[in-house]
């Protein structure tokens, strides 16, 4: 399915060819440490790029040249893997054979991503102050923002309270003391750094020839020097003690979000049972949680389970009237237990397999979630493809949920709720 | 079955009208896995007012996305929980013109079809439950309210609207709903829920006349006389307040403004307006614009912004949004950018470019089961082939877009709803 290639020395490209779509995807992801000191800086740096390059000095004519490319988009692309983050661009155009007659889209598209990559526009050798700020502007909000979806930002308070001593407490786009303070020289400063030296991720989804794609990512990174620094393995949780905190906003609905951990993460033989464990528990309307919380005891509109594969923390979040907070809680500690004694029926059970088969099976069918899958899993240490993944599933025994739900371990407690005060 | 072959865009349509009224359509996938299938009501939130078998009924708001809710029981059965076991995921929404239900899978499609038909072609409401959905909705409804968005949306609505449903929320309000009985339900399922009234789609690797077989089988070949919505009351097209604004724990200023447009009808013509208004909208506002790249430099826009023209049943609007420090400055700002536009004309190559983009973004968006779905659906009920858009881009000329931007871009038309952050407290 994907086939691997080194371009120059720590670029690799990931060639999946698919005939039947009618758009091609290409990433590009630059591989950094997740950490406070440049969370800020590497999710600044795309947004910047895609403000001008030196042939295309403003938004307006990067805009005007997509529009030339058949409306071709390209996005920021600044993700948490592990203890990784990546900082990049996305990009969605249309394949060649539906343009008109003797127009082309893969090559142009591919010579301006390295036009924004390679050629910024710069002021006194730097970038450009005011795109600078504005971006800044435009991140400090989005973090702002988090604040309204109300969900979201308590999911978020939780990781942060339980993550204290663990990268993955760092918010995927790192502080809003840390952006404001950024400065077109240390922006520039760790752009030339992140060119140099960070492991590189080139990931293409289309009906191109390796030979014809390959030419175009090394022409991309043509005549850069190189000295890679390869990133080290990923880690496990770094445990804290843990806590229960309670706090206080104008919301109509409170949130309940629970944090467990697990020493099994994504890269042992268990993980596939933790999986298969959160799916059963609380992933989607058929299970534990959802039939039973929120639709037998009616305790909550929303609730569902999550597990972060690459750190071994399972989190566990409802949306409840403030005053059933005990009750919930001990609803979701009885719905869990039962998984540890494996009071799992065979329905249970063959769902949550088939939940999760069904959307391994449709992986394929979309460029967006064919790049999701293979462009993490080489950085997160997934060490395996999709259909050897879909066989470990279909092989888990309620025995192996039972196990791997009895690894988990409450950890931290985070309640969000209306009042004044 | 009528096959249509849209060679410019790779796809195939197959098409089918049953006896007893209900449309097929299949969009054939070869080679994917997944399989789609929706099947809609041509009855959403603003259908309360309707007429069957001579009489007339005036429901209370929400009952459509309170049906959506009651129809995924049965009696002693799991729904979602068949579903589950024969690996499908299931789902609902409910807006103010459809309600649609679906599935997606990717094996055993045919006994989910079976079972999706069945359990949204069967009424089944015991009093005791629809006393316990009051509560779920109740809750669904506090979340909204927490939402900034959608407050600022149905705000909006009521501004902009003087007498149309579209001024009240998809869910209702927690007194409109305790308005709802199980007869209530009984007489909306009959009046809309029925093949008469209603599109299955699907979208995939699927053998199209096993779907036909199907539907027919399990729907059977009655055709039943289908509700007759009462028109909606004639609006002016002048908005009936400017500007509303509210506040509430939000970090920065954030807006929706609309301009209210006559409706468009339905058929090419319908479409065809449409797409002019989508260019409008794109030559005014949408990111390659001259205005966009200005206020986004201005910092009075950021990437949150974002628009377009939207249509509901019988009411149409074009409308933007997103976060600012100063969204009335931007609303003048649209307004002066109009004017502008009209008075300077716009350029041929221009023209070709947007549409060239415009064009590319919808092909891409073949790709998408989900939207291809929907908007077969939401197309039909229209009363146009989707897929037919190509030739209307081909045809559309630059003189109907700058003629939509003349009658529609104007301050009366206009409304603006905002939500501000609460006032903070000096601390002491």
């Amino acid at each position: 399915m994907v086939e691997s290639t080194a371009i120059i020395p720590g670029v690799t490209l990931h060639w999946a060819p698919v005939e039947r779509f009618k758009q091609s995807a290409v990433s590009i992801q630059f591989v950094r440490p997740m950490n406070r000191q440049e969370a800020s800086l590497n999710a600044l740096l795309p947004s910047v790029l895609l403000r001008g390059s030196q042939e295309h000095p403003d938004l307006r004519s990067i805009t005007l040249r997509l529009d030339d490319l058949y409306g071709a988009a390209v996005s920021a692309m600044v993700r948490r893997i592990g203890d990784c983050q990546t900082t990049g661009l996305y990009c969605g155009f249309m394949e060649d054979r539906f343009a008109l007659k003797g127009d082309r889209i893969l090559e142009p598209m591919m010579d301006f991503l390295g036009e924004l990559l390679r050629r910024p526009l710069l002021e006194d050798g730097v970038f450009r102050e005011e795109y600078v700020e504005s971006e800044k502007k435009n991140i400090i909000s989005a973090i702002e923002a988090q604040r309204n979806d109300k969900r979201i930002y308590a999911a978020g308070q939780l990781l942060t309270i339980m993550c204290r001593e663990d990268s993955f407490g760092v918010p995927r786009l790192g502080e809003k003391e840390d952006m404001a303070a950024i400065t077109p020289g240390m922006l520039y400063a760790h752009y030339e750094k992140v060119l140099r030296e960070s492991p590189v991720e080139v990931f293409y989804v289309g009906s191109a020839p390796m030979e014809q794609v390959a030419a175009l990512v090394k022409k991309m990174f043509a005549g850069l020097v190189r000295s890679v620094m390869p990133m080290p393995p990923q880690t496990p949780f770094h445990d804290t003690q843990g806590t229960e905190k309670t706090e206080i906003m104008d919301v109509a609905q409170a949130k309940l979000n629970m944090g467990f951990v697990t020493p099994i993460t994504n890269r042992q033989e268990e993980f596939t049972a933790m999986q298969v464990m959160n799916t059963v528990f609380g992933a989607g309307m058929t299970s534990k949680l959802f039939m039973n919380v929120r639709e037998k005891l009616s305790l909550c509109y929303s609730i569902g389970s999550g597990y972060y594969g690459s750190k071994g923390i399972l989190t566990v979040s409802a949306g409840i009237d403030a005053d059933k907070e005990e009750v919930t809680r001990r609803e979701i500690m009885a719905q869990l237990d039962a998984c540890c004694r494996g009071e799992i029926t065979p329905g249970e059970l063959t769902s949550a397999k088939e939940a999760m088969l069904s959307s391994l099976r449709t992986l394929h069918d979309s460029p967006g979630a064919i790049e999701g899958f293979y462009g993490t899993a080489a950085i997160s240490g997934f060490p395996m493809t999709v259909e050897e993944y879909g066989r470990r599933v279909e092989a888990v025994t309620v025995e192996q949920v039972a196990e791997a739900a009895a690894s988990l371990r409450l950890h931290t407690v985070y309640f969000l709720k209306g009042g004044s005060q | 079955m009528t096959v249509t072959e849209y060679p410019h865009l790779g796809e195939t349509l197959h098409s089918f009208t049953c006896p007893n009224g209900l449309t097929v359509k299949i969009v054939p996938r070869p080679g994917f896995q997944k399989k789609l299938a929706y099947f809609i009501t041509d009855f959403g939130s603003v259908h309360q007012d309707f007429r069957l078998e001579g009489q007339e009924y005036h429901m209370p708001a929400g009952i459509a996305h309170f049906l959506e809710h009651k129809m995924f029981e049965l009696p002693d059965r799991d729904v979602t929980g068949e579903f589950a076991e024969l690996g499908a995921n299931v789902n609902a929404f409910t807006s103010y013109d459809m309600t649609a239900y679906y599935f997606s899978c990717s094996q055993n499609f045919e006994e989910n079809l079976r079972l999706l038909l069945e359990f949204v072609s069967t009424p089944y409401f015991p009093a005791e439950s629809v006393q316990r959905e009051m509560g779920i909705i109740d809750q669904e409804i506090g979340m909204n309210e927490d939402a900034p968005d959608s407050r600022i949306f149905d705000s909006l609505m009521e501004c902009l609207y003087e007498k149309h449903n579209i001024r009240l929320p998809i869910l209702g309000s927690r007194e409109s709903i305790r308005q709802i009985t199980p007869e209530l339900l009984h007489l909306c399922h009959r009046a809309f829920y029925n093949p008469g009234n209603m599109v299955l789609c699907v979208v995939g690797d699927v053998d199209s006349q096993q779907v036909i077989h199907i539907a027919r089988e399990v729907l059977g070949n009655e055709r039943r006389p289908v509700g007759e919505k009462l028109p909606a009351q004639p609006e002016p097209v002048t908005a009936v307040c400017g500007l509303v604004r509210q506040q509430m724990e939000v970090a920065m200023p954030t807006f929706q403004l609309a301009f209210k447009c006559e409706p468009v009808g339905k058929g090419a013509g319908a479409v065809r307006q449409e797409i002019a208004a989508d260019l409008a909208a794109e030559a005014l506002f949408g990111e390659s614009s001259r205005l966009y790249l200005r206020l986004y430099e201005q910092g009075l826009i950021d990437s949150s912004f974002g628009g377009g023209f939207e249509t509901v049943d019988s009411c149409a609007m074009l409308t933007c949004g997103g976060d600012s420090d100063d969204p009335e400055a931007v609303r003048d700002a649209i307004l002066a950018e109009a004017a502008l536009i009209l008075e300077q004309g716009m350029e041929d190559s221009d023209f070709l470019r947007m549409k060239r983009s415009a064009m590319g973004r919808r092909i891409r968006d073949l790709d998408s089961f989900d939207s291809t779905c929907f908007r077969v659906c939401a197309y039909h009920l229209g009363g146009f082939d989707y897929f037919a858009f190509p030739e209307i881009y081909a045809e559309i000329t630059k003189n109907e877009v700058l003629a939509f931007l003349s009658r529609v871009v104007k301050k009366e038309r206009c409304a603006l709803s905002v939500m501000d952050p609460c006032d903070k407290k000096e601390e002491i």
